[in-house]
């Protein structure tokens, strides 16, 4: 038994593991007590040698060292040491060469430095010195060339070549120096060399020894170490040994004493099974009969079960065949729907697109339309042009055609006045006198003009006054209004400012707002449509009695002007007469004039003045019905009377007259014709017995009769001659 | 440890000898012996049974029936057979990767190192093929420098034996090239100690020393650019170190300065190269009588390096500039690593060093060996130090310091609990010096390694200090051996004897 000195660690070890088992309790000891004891130590020791595995060997030996396993763990700590020191000598020593070489290369280097150093400086020296003898000598130079007697310049240059000669020998000098140097530098570069080799061989000598020696104490501690390792384990064997003889005895004793218990213990647990088997048998016995009833009862109850799940396995399956055949139905059924669904998403779509196509057509149509309804609206307007230049046109035909009508009853009257006049003189013999009526003075179509109403007479007043100033023109524009002349469109217009301004109350405020873009005059007029249509004013007069009611408002609160008061009168007469009489009338009315005063009412009293004005006028309205306006019906119901009367110029007594003599005129031509027709049959007769006569002479003288035996001239008598003169 | 001595020294003698000893060699190093002598017996029957089966198959059979001691066992098996021809025909008609893995082990057991390795080199996974490759070509391998992998082995060291006999201008640049696409996944580093300069005499001898002793005087700079490894770096996907040497080994007395020429050409070249290089983690260029200028453009191409973690410029010829641009590279990159031994490094460039390295949380190491900083560097890098969190090894051997940056260091021990290493050997500290690093190492319980050697300083001290470290290493060791319980060995104890 020698193992080398891993194994000896490990079977240390080993011993260890042997060891600790046996002195504590046994794992497969019979009290459970001691195995958890042994246990719980198994798992100790486990973890210590675990942590001492971590350690490694050192901090193990020095555990165990405290007590009984010292001795290696000496052993070990000792040759360890010696090692160690073994090793940092021993490559102390051989890093010494190095050192050694270190310190001799540095102290060489210093040496080189200084030997440089002074080199340097003789060498400058030598530069200095030499340079000066160069210098010498060159002046020489110039000193020889002044030399005139050849003697004395031999001297010189013989001087001169000694000099020479002298420096270049010191040049000489010093590179043989120099040489010698270079010399002893190789030499000591082989030196060197020889040294550096001998210093690697003395390293690799030491290094040899040093490996040697450490091989060899190596050895040595490793059998020290074994040694002890040996003798402790033979100590630990022999302690183990007794231990274990010890343990076994006690155990021996302990197995004993544990039968001998065991065999006490086995007979009372006998005792007590008996007792126990004779007690269970009989609760088994008990256990056996309930159960066996329970079993019948439990049998009879399967039965019932049995059939009872036959009934419901028979009407499951009727349930299943009846939802199969549902279920059929239903997919059918979905199958279906499923199709109306697809068809009524394809009509849907296509009804989408009809829609939108839908869309676009009635968008394009409405767009036609609206053109069409453009179109048609400028056509109405057109349309309306035309009517009213028709209208104007067919004024001027009517009036035309009118006028020669009328030319034409003119003409026939006249025509009938002439048959008239000559059946009176000629015929009759009395005097003749024209009729006089009044229709034959008429001449053009009888024009009644109609009554405008109120907004219509302010239009005009409004143009006619801002036309006033450029054009002349207006005489004939005057024939066509109404105008009272005893008010001046420019008073009227201005009363009808006033009013227009003074009575906004009157108008809406809607229109108010509307009216803001638009111009003054066409303002202006649609207020006053508003105040009049509020007032209660509807026709041409209303708006004359108001502006006339103005003008007398104004003169009764001026009694100042004594004179014009009097001058006021006078429309005050003339104020009635348009209300009464017709146009023609008021045409033929002495105009007036009626001074236009700068001041008008005041503005503040127009309030006051239309109040009073309404008062009046409600009054006589009441009864009146409003008229109602025609403007474009013409009135022709004189027309008819006046071409009746036309017809009617000769009276009927006359025309009695005229009868009867027409008829005794006929009678007087009865007679006449009958007596003309008898005067032409005469004569025709008698021209047909002229042509009888010939006849007959022809026959008479012809040569038949001649011939004849009996000439009818012998038979006749030939009166052609004597007839003829009768006739005649 | 006997097991891993062995083979190196069967692998030296047997490298010498004929290649079939060598692979019955090898095949007895990745097999046990016991297979052996079956293979044996395995490898001989078909030759026969070849010329049998073309001569007369019934000869054959009656041969047999008459044989006595003929028996199904000698008769080898079908599969054996295949594996046979496969092994046979492997460099024309390569078949592996579709056979058991039992098949696949028989025959990389039995193929030859010598295979091309346009055949091999992307096929074989197998590290006892690689292994056999590498112990054939190479009497001492040592598989742990490699990442423990054989095949990685091989290729690095094929490659970087390439790259040490390249002559620019002679060899052709294929050949290394040629190789990329077959290494490409398994070089991670590139270690060269030679670059051969290119050759001005015609004819060109086979050893690149020779020829550079025969064209003496006649080299020029511009002629002296070595190879460039712009394509071949590029074209690596996993490099991870890059350790080259711009000069020439064993010259011996053929010595010439040109030979050690690392040119400006070179040196730009070089500079594009780790630019693009994104995987570089280590960087050494040691050697190569790099001055200053030739230094900032390096060290001017590596600022933001993703990767780079470790520079190593020792035994250059670097000043203060380039000191100077170092410090600035030490705030714009992740280096964890700087060596700067044996250059010019003089004060100013050591104070530019402390400025950078006073906020810098990347620098673990900082070598300054054999420089000239002298106090006044020293005093600013222990003021870095004071307020530095992060730098663990530090190294001013032979810097000329003396008592002054003593004193400051003293107190930047008993301040600082993160450096682990100082080595302040051959410097002038001083007796006075000495009890005042004594001082600080009496308040310090982290510092490991404190090297005093040849600097003056009293036995004494020098001993009170290394008894110091010696219980700082002590606590070290507990704390890494109970991280959690830092305090509870002494604690425990009673406890367990209790229980």
């Amino acid at each position: 038994m020698n193992p080398p000195g891993a194994l000896g660690i490990l079977e240390e070890k080993e011993d260890e593991h042997l060891s600790t088992p046996i002195l504590g309790p046994s794992v497969h000891s019979d009290n459970p007590q001691e195995r958890i004891q042994a246990r719980r130590l198994r798992i100790a020791a486990r973890l210590e040698t675990r942590r001492r595995e971590a350690l490694g060997e050192y901090l193990d030996g020095k555990k165990e060292s405290e007590e009984d396993q010292s001795k290696s763990y000496k052993q070990k700590e000792e040759s360890r040491l010696k090692l160690a020191k073994l090793l940092l000598c021993g490559t102390e020593l051989v890093t010494n060469i190095q050192v050694a070489t270190d310190i001799r290369e540095i102290q060489r280097r210093v040496e080189e430095e200084e030997i440089k150093r002074q080199r340097l400086e003789k060498l400058e020296n030598e530069v200095k010195t030499s340079q000066d003898k160069f210098d010498e000598i060159t002046a020489k130079w110039e000193e020889g060339k002044q030399k005139k007697i050849p003697q004395d310049l031999w001297d010189m240059l013989n001087t001169q070549q000694l000099h020479c000669a002298g420096l270049i020998e010191d040049k000489n000098k010093l590179i043989s120096e120099l040489q010698q140097e270079l010399k002893m530098k190789d030499d000591q570069y082989v030196k060197d060399l020889k040294k550096q080799a001998d210093d690697i061989c003395l390293l690799l000598e030491r290094m040899e020894e040093q490996v040697k020696n450490v091989m060899k104490t190596f050895r040595q501690e490793l059998s020290h170490i074994e040694k002890a390792f040996e003798v402790e384990r033979q100590e630990l064997l022999t302690s183990n040994k007794k231990k274990w003889e010890r343990a076994l005895q006690a155990h021996n004793a302990k197995e004993l004493e544990y039968l001998l218990n065991r065999i006490k213990k086995v007979e009372e647990y006998e005792k007590q099974l008996n007792k126990q088997r004779v007690w269970d048998c009989e609760e088994y016995n008990m256990i056996k009969i309930k159960l066996e009833q329970d079993v019948q009862i439990l049998e009879q109850q399967l039965q019932q079960m049995k059939a009872t799940y036959q009934l419901n396995q028979e009407k499951l399956e009727y349930n299943f065949q009846v939802l199969k055949k549902r279920d059929e139905e239903s997919t059918v059924i979905k199958s279906q729907q499923k199709r109306k669904i697809n068809r009524l998403h394809d009509i849907l779509n296509n009804l989408r697109s009809r829609y939108t196509k839908q869309i676009k057509q009635f968008q394009e149509e409405n767009q036609s339309l609206t053109s069409d309804y453009k179109r048609l609206v400028m056509q109405f307007k057109e349309l309306q042009r035309a009517m009213r230049h028709f209208a104007l046109i067919d004024d001027e035909k009517f009036r035309e055609i009118w006028l020669m009508n009328e030319e034409e009853a003119k003409d026939l009257i006249g025509r009938a006045f002439d048959v008239d006049r000559i059946i009176h003189t000629h015929h009759l013999g009395l005097p003749w006198t024209a009729p006089d009526f009044w229709f034959l003075k008429n001449l053009g179509p009888i024009s009644q003009q109609p009554k405008k109403s109120a907004t219509e007479i302010v239009e005009e007043v409004l143009m006619q006054t801002e036309e006033e100033g450029s054009e002349e023109t207006m005489l004939e524009l005057e024939s066509y209004l109404d105008l009272p002349k005893q008010v001046s469109a420019k008073t009227t217009r201005k009363i009808l400012m006033l009013l227009c301004d003074e009575s906004g109350f009157l108008i809406e405020s809607k229109l108010l707002s509307l009216l803001l873009p638009l111009e003054k005059s066409e303002c202006y007029l649609l207020r006053l449509d508003a105040i009049f249509s509020a007032l209660g004013i509807e026709s041409e007069d209303d708006l004359y009695k108001l502006v006339n009611f103005f003008l007398k408002y104004r003169a009764h609160h001026l009694p100042s002007s004594q004179e014009r008061s009097s001058v006021m009168v006078a429309p005050e007469s003339v104020e009635k007469l348009p209300t009464e009489a017709g146009k023609k009338e008021k045409l033929s009315e002495v105009e007036q004039e009626v001074p236009f005063s700068p001041r008008l009412i005041h503005p503040n009293d127009v309030l006051k003045a239309l109040e009073a004005f309404v008062m009046g006028l409600n009054k006589p309205r009441d009864p009146r019905t409003p008229l109602k306006k025609q403007k474009d019906v013409r009135d022709d119901s004189k027309d008819s009377e006046y071409w009746k009367a036309l017809t009617t110029v000769i009276p009927p007594a006359k025309e009695n007259v005229w009868d009867a003599l027409y008829t005794a005129l006929e009678k007087y031509h009865l007679i006449l014709t009958k007596r003309a027709r008898l005067l032409l049959e005469n004569d025709s007769l008698e021209q047909h017995n002229t042509e009888l006569q010939m006849l007959l002479q022809q026959y008479l003288d012809s040569k038949i009769n001649s011939e004849l035996q009996v000439p009818p001239t012998q038979v006749f008598r030939v009166p052609t001659k004597e007839s003829s003169a009768l006739k005649g | 440890m006997q097991d891993n001595l062995t083979p190196l020294p069967m692998s030296v003698f047997s490298r010498p000898s004929e290649t079939t000893q060598d692979q019955s060699s090898a095949a007895s190093q990745a097999t046990s012996t016991a297979p052996q002598p079956v293979k044996a017996t395995v490898v001989t029957p078909p030759i026969k049974s070849k010329g049998l089966n073309t001569s007369n198959v019934r000869r054959m059979r009656r041969i047999i029936a008459e044989d006595a001691e003929w028996s199904l066992a000698i008769v080898p098996l079908l599969s054996e057979l295949c594996i046979q021809h496969i092994v046979k025909n492997f460099q024309n008609n390569p078949i592996l990767t579709q056979l058991l893995p039992e098949d696949q082990r028989k025959i990389l057991d039995h193929l030859s190192p010598d295979l091309p390795l346009t055949v091999t080199a992307n096929l074989i996974e197998n590290e006892n093929y690689w292994r056999r490759c590498c112990t054939q070509r190479w009497p001492v391998c040592h598989v742990a420098r490699h990442g423990s992998s054989w095949k990685r082995m091989f290729f690095e060291r094929h490659l970087e034996n390439l790259l040490k006999q390249f002559i620019p201008g002679t060899t052709d640049p294929a050949v290394i090239l040629d190789l990329l696409p077959l290494c490409r996944n398994y070089v991670r580093r590139i270690q060269v100690d030679q670059f051969l300069p290119p050759i001005r005499l015609p004819p060109p001898p086979r050893e690149g020393d020779q020829s550079d002793s025969g064209s003496e005087g006649e080299m020029e700079e511009s002629s002296t650019d070595h190879y460039q490894l712009r394509d071949l770096v590029a074209g690596l996907k996993h490099l991870e170190e890059l350790d080259l040497v711009y000069g020439v080994k064993d010259c011996g007395m053929n010595f010439e300065w040109n030979l050690f020429l690392f040119t400006y050409r070179d040196c730009h070249s070089l500079a594009a190269t780790i630019k693009a290089c994104h995987t570089l983690k280590v960087f050494r260029l040691t050697r190569s009588r790099m001055d200053d200028d030739k230094a900032r453009i390096l060290m001017r191409s590596l600022l933001d390096h993703p990767a780079l973690e470790e520079l190593d410029l020792s035994h250059n010829l670097i000043g203060d500039r380039g000191v100077r641009t170092a410090a600035k590279l030490l705030s714009h990159s992740r280096l964890r690593v700087l060596n700067l031994a044996n250059n010019q490094v003089r004060a100013p460039g050591a104070q530019s060093l402390a400025h950078a390295l006073a906020h810098n949380t990347n620098l673990v190491s900082l070598n300054l060996r054999l420089n000239c900083i002298e106090d006044e560097g020293g005093q600013a890098l222990a003021h870095a130090l004071q307020t530095n969190k992060c730098l663990t090894t530090l190294h001013l051997g032979g810097n000329e310091l003396s008592e002054p940056t003593a004193t400051l260091l003293s107190q930047v021990l008993s301040v600082n609990t993160v450096l682990t290493s100082i080595n302040l050997s051959c410097n002038h500290i001083g007796l006075d010096g000495g009890k005042q690093l004594l001082e600080g190492m009496s308040d310090n319980k982290t510092l490991l390694e404190f090297d005093l050697r040849l600097s003056d300083v009293a036995q004494e001290s020098e001993y009170l200090i290394s008894q110091a470290l010696q219980a700082n290493r002590e606590a070290a060791r507990q704390r890494a051996l109970n991280p959690s319980h830092f305090m509870s060995p002494t604690t425990s104890g009673p406890e367990n004897s209790a229980g």
